[in-house]
């Protein structure tokens, strides 16, 4: 068991002009996090980098960092140590999350608060290193939370607020913070770190030598853990009770988003979804990721043109915010739903929309849901081609008629122009 | 200055001349001057030594920066590697009415570029190594063209570098980083 020691390294509230990734390692140093296990991966790189630094520095005292020589290792030793009743943390991306996949399982089969953050990229081939979150997504059915960040100061925000989430005993399941790859990562932006003693407050104190409630590892008192049930075992049951754990988070998220809010005064909607400019709106455009935040440039300018758009940036895929996707559906006439993943031979192509439109299915009276894909593999999409966007919501809404330009129903925007 | 009150910097070097650090430190220098928001933004892709490097910096006094895409009609543009201006992506990018800060000790020929284009020179290679400003491929050109840029956007002065400088890299290297900017920030001029 490792002990923090008294004597920690003391952040004062302070703001600093920091990358994407380094405000992730600060995030996981305000946390307190007990072990690090760490490999190297494009672009998430620097995230662990930064926390060596922290620990052989001295600023992280008692904080065990483990190097392994892969990512299967790396979530491996992880399972082992919050077994343990550490407070743990990690971040990958990637074809790094794909070699982790077994363990991703793992992790939440044995219902462990792991926090990992993912600096998104396309997966491969082609080799890509960029902005996509169709890796993070592909670990849908996994039974970890995910969350979608869209600034510098969210990715640190999100971090702290997902440690108290997944730590509470009614959830006690492990969760992925994304963001886009390069974009968020490697650009850098002030974002306010906190006092080390409001952060101390606001989390869950760390677990004592008895570790989670649900698991007592004791040398003293040797048991095997996940061992082979037969079918006639309770796996059926404890496969209901993760399922029932992750639809029971929503509210533990949005409390935990209140709470967040009141004590550090930054406000993320209700944790789940965040909306702006939804006032009136006729047509709207639902966002995940970066994009979100420059969405909100493109509405304002579309606004002064005078049309009625909104927007709705999507703050969580798992646990998928169905209730507040009805509600929000119910309150415009076109919901575009962007996507920057891909999803092949689902209903849309893209993930989201096709969450969307699942969430919507037996309720009447909601919006026309038209599915887009952008961005993908880290393909710039500029503010212009975003008020675009928009205004292909807006024809839909006036006229009736879909774009002709689909594939399988769904928009493909921002394609290279082939002779 | 955009209409939305951002003002948007390029900066264009080769591989090992510091433009990254240089868009990072622009960000912090503003930042630290009272400027209401800043983001950097390096463009990352197989880097190597020589290759060309681009990079962004946005600034604003008064305003939230919401956006995270490329820059694409600056209004100021570092050029750190004169043969740079010879690739049409980056020529392009000269639009009337932008301020040029060019490594050079020569003026650019003016009948190449767009009416109503500011050009500053500073000799920033020649100022690192007159003062042994150096890393393992070259001149540290970063410091000195940042020195240029306080100068003639009046953005920020050498107190603030100095001030920041010195929180990022200790005392130990402090002077030598201000002797440099110094010498860039009183020897740049137009031509």
């Amino acid at each position: 068991m490792i002990k923090p020691e008294l004597k920690d390294f003391l952040q004062s509230e302070e703001i600093k002009i920091i990358k994407g990734n380094v405000a992730a390692a600060y995030a996981a140093k305000s946390a307190r996090v007990q072990v690090i296990s760490a490999y190297p991966i494009t672009p998430q790189t620097t995230v662990v980098e930064k926390l060596s630094e922290f620990v052989d520095g001295g600023l992280m005292p008692g904080t065990q960092y483990i190097k392994v020589e892969s990512e299967h290792s790396v979530l491996a030793s992880l399972v082992g140590s919050s077994m343990a009743g550490t407070r743990t943390f990690t971040a990958t991306s990637g074809q790094g999350l794909f070699y982790m996949y077994e363990m991703v399982h793992w992790t939440a089969g044995v219902r462990l608060p792991i926090v990992m953050a993912i600096a998104s990229r396309g997966p491969a081939p082609p080799w890509n290193i960029w902005a996509d979150f169709t890796d993070v997504i592909s670990c849908r059915d996994t039974g970890w939370m995910s969350a979608f960040t869209a600034t510098h100061q969210e990715i640190y925000d999100e971090i702290l607020m997902s440690y108290k989430v997944c730590e509470d005993y009614d959830v006690l399941l492990p969760k992925f913070v994304a963001y886009g790859g390069f974009i968020l990562s490697h650009t850098s932006k002030p974002v306010i770190l906190e006092d080390q003693d409001k952060v101390d407050n606001f989390l869950p104190p760390l677990p004592d030598e008895k570790g989670w409630p649900h698991i007592w590892i004791d040398p003293k008192r040797p048991l095997m853990h996940g061992n082979l049930i037969m079918p006639s075992g309770f796996y059926s049951e404890f496969r209901m009770k993760i399922h029932d754990a992750l639809i029971r988070s929503k509210s533990k998220i949005k409390a935990v988003a209140k709470e967040f809010e009141k004590t550090f005064g930054r406000s993320y909607g209700n944790g789940l979804i965040q909306e702006y400019r939804m006032d009136g709106a006729d047509v709207a455009m639902l966002n995940y990721g970066d994009l979100a935040l420059q969405m909100e440039e493109a509405i304002d300018a579309v606004r002064e043109e005078g049309y009625k758009v909104g927007m709705v940036k999507l703050r969580h895929f798992r646990p998928f915010p169905v209730e507040d996707i009805i509600e929000v559906a119910k309150k415009v006439k076109v919901l575009g739903v962007m996507d920057r993943a891909t999803a092949f031979g689902s209903p849309t192509g893209g993930p989201v929309s096709s969450e969307v439109k699942t969430a919507l299915h037996g309720t009447k009276g909601t919006a026309l849901i038209f599915p887009m894909i952008n961005g993908i593999g880290g393909r710039e999409v500029t503010v212009e081609q975003q008020k675009e966007q928009l205004k292909i919501l807006i024809k839909i809404n006036e006229t009736g008629e879909l774009p002709e330009d689909l594939l399988h129903g769904t928009l493909w925007h921002g394609k290279l122009e082939v002779d | 200055m955009k209409d939305n009150g951002i003002i948007e910097i390029t900066f264009h070097g080769r591989g090992g001349q510091t433009a990254i650090t240089a868009s990072q430190l622009l960000a912090e220098f503003t930042f630290e001057k009272g400027f209401k928001d800043t983001i950097a933004i390096p463009i990352i892709g197989a880097e190597r030594r020589g290759a060309p490097i681009q990079a962004f910096t946005k600034i604003s006094q008064d305003k939230s920066i919401r956006t995270y895409d490329s820059v694409k009609d600056p209004d100021y543009m570092l050029i750190f590697d004169t043969s740079l201006l010879s690739i049409p992506r980056i020529n392009e990018t000269i639009k009337e009415g932008v301020t040029l800060i060019v490594d050079s000790v020569r003026p650019l020929d003016k009948n190449k570029l767009p009416k109503n284009v500011k050009v500053f020179i500073v000799d920033a290679t020649g100022i690192c190594i007159k003062n042994k400003f150096m890393h393992s491929s070259g001149p540290i050109l970063n410091i000195p063209m940042l020195g240029a840029f306080g100068k003639v956007s009046g953005y920020y002065a050498l107190e603030i570098m100095e001030k920041v400088l010195k929180k990022e890299f200790g005392e130990e290297r402090i002077d030598k980083n201000m002797a440099v900017a110094k010498d860039a920030y009183e020897s740049v001029k137009e031509v």
